[in-house]
């Protein structure tokens, strides 16, 4: 199922990004224990801080839902001309064409 | 039934009708996408420490970004899920911008400050 495979991306994604910004933060605390002046973050978590974005925007994107065609031909292609004249408000289904079945029993005179 | 039917007229001079109900959904979606990214974004550029232009710069990236991934979700022919391509970059760029800020702040005071 493609819906659970984008899920999973999406979640995986969020992890990664997760995991990144707590090595950020844990690069931050040794750089002040050691004293030492932040310059930038090391060059792998900065990779991997764009990629799992790249990763959760894909997964977003994909759970988000399809495009549909925005012409209006393909719209009304699939239609018959009786789709459009079909208007079920005006059903009828008590009619004298239920005399037409096999099963059909003529109602007798005592009845009514 | 059809939903309502928006008609334009081409630089060609030719007549081109959009189904309103898949505009519109197509435009619910990109909405969508757009404000993840705003904050997914900013999230990341908060917690990668940019300042200053760097952090608008990446914004700006990260635009690019997912306008290049919805023109390889919407395959080669693009035209026929969106009426233009140069406004499916730029709409929405200013709104997406608060949200981008305000998340990077917010990551940028959890991870670098505190």
């Amino acid at each position: 199922m493609a819906k659970a495979i984008h899920k999973l991306i999406l979640l995986s994604g969020l992890l990664s990004l997760f995991h990144a910004a707590y090595s950020a933060a844990q690069h931050r605390s040794y750089l002040r224990i050691t004293e030492q002046e932040f310059v930038s973050l090391p060059i792998d978590i900065l990779t991997q801080g764009i990629v799992s974005l790249f990763i959760t925007l894909y997964g977003v994107m994909n759970i988000a839902g399809d495009f549909k065609e925005i012409r209006a031909t393909v719209d009304l292609e699939n239609k018959s001309w009786e789709t459009l004249r079909n208007i079920p408000s005006f059903y009828v289904f008590n009619h004298r064409g239920k005399a037409l079945s096999p099963n059909y029993i003529p109602p007798s005179d005592e009845m009514d | 039934m059809a939903g309502r039917v928006k008609t334009k007229l081409d630089k060609s001079g030719e007549m081109l009708a959009y189904g309103e109900a898949a505009v519109r959904n197509n435009a619910a979606i990109l909405e969508y996408c757009r404000t993840s990214m705003a904050a997914l974004s900013g999230a990341t550029a908060g917690l990668l420490g940019l300042t200053g232009f760097y952090g608008f710069g990446f914004y700006v990236f990260a635009v690019i970004g997912l306008w290049c991934l919805i023109l390889f979700k919407a395959g080669a022919h693009w035209e026929k899920y969106f009426i233009s391509r140069r406004a499916l970059l730029t709409s929405g760029f200013f709104g997406g911008l608060f949200t981008y800020v305000l998340f990077w702040t917010f990551l940028y005071g959890m991870v670098h400050v505190y």
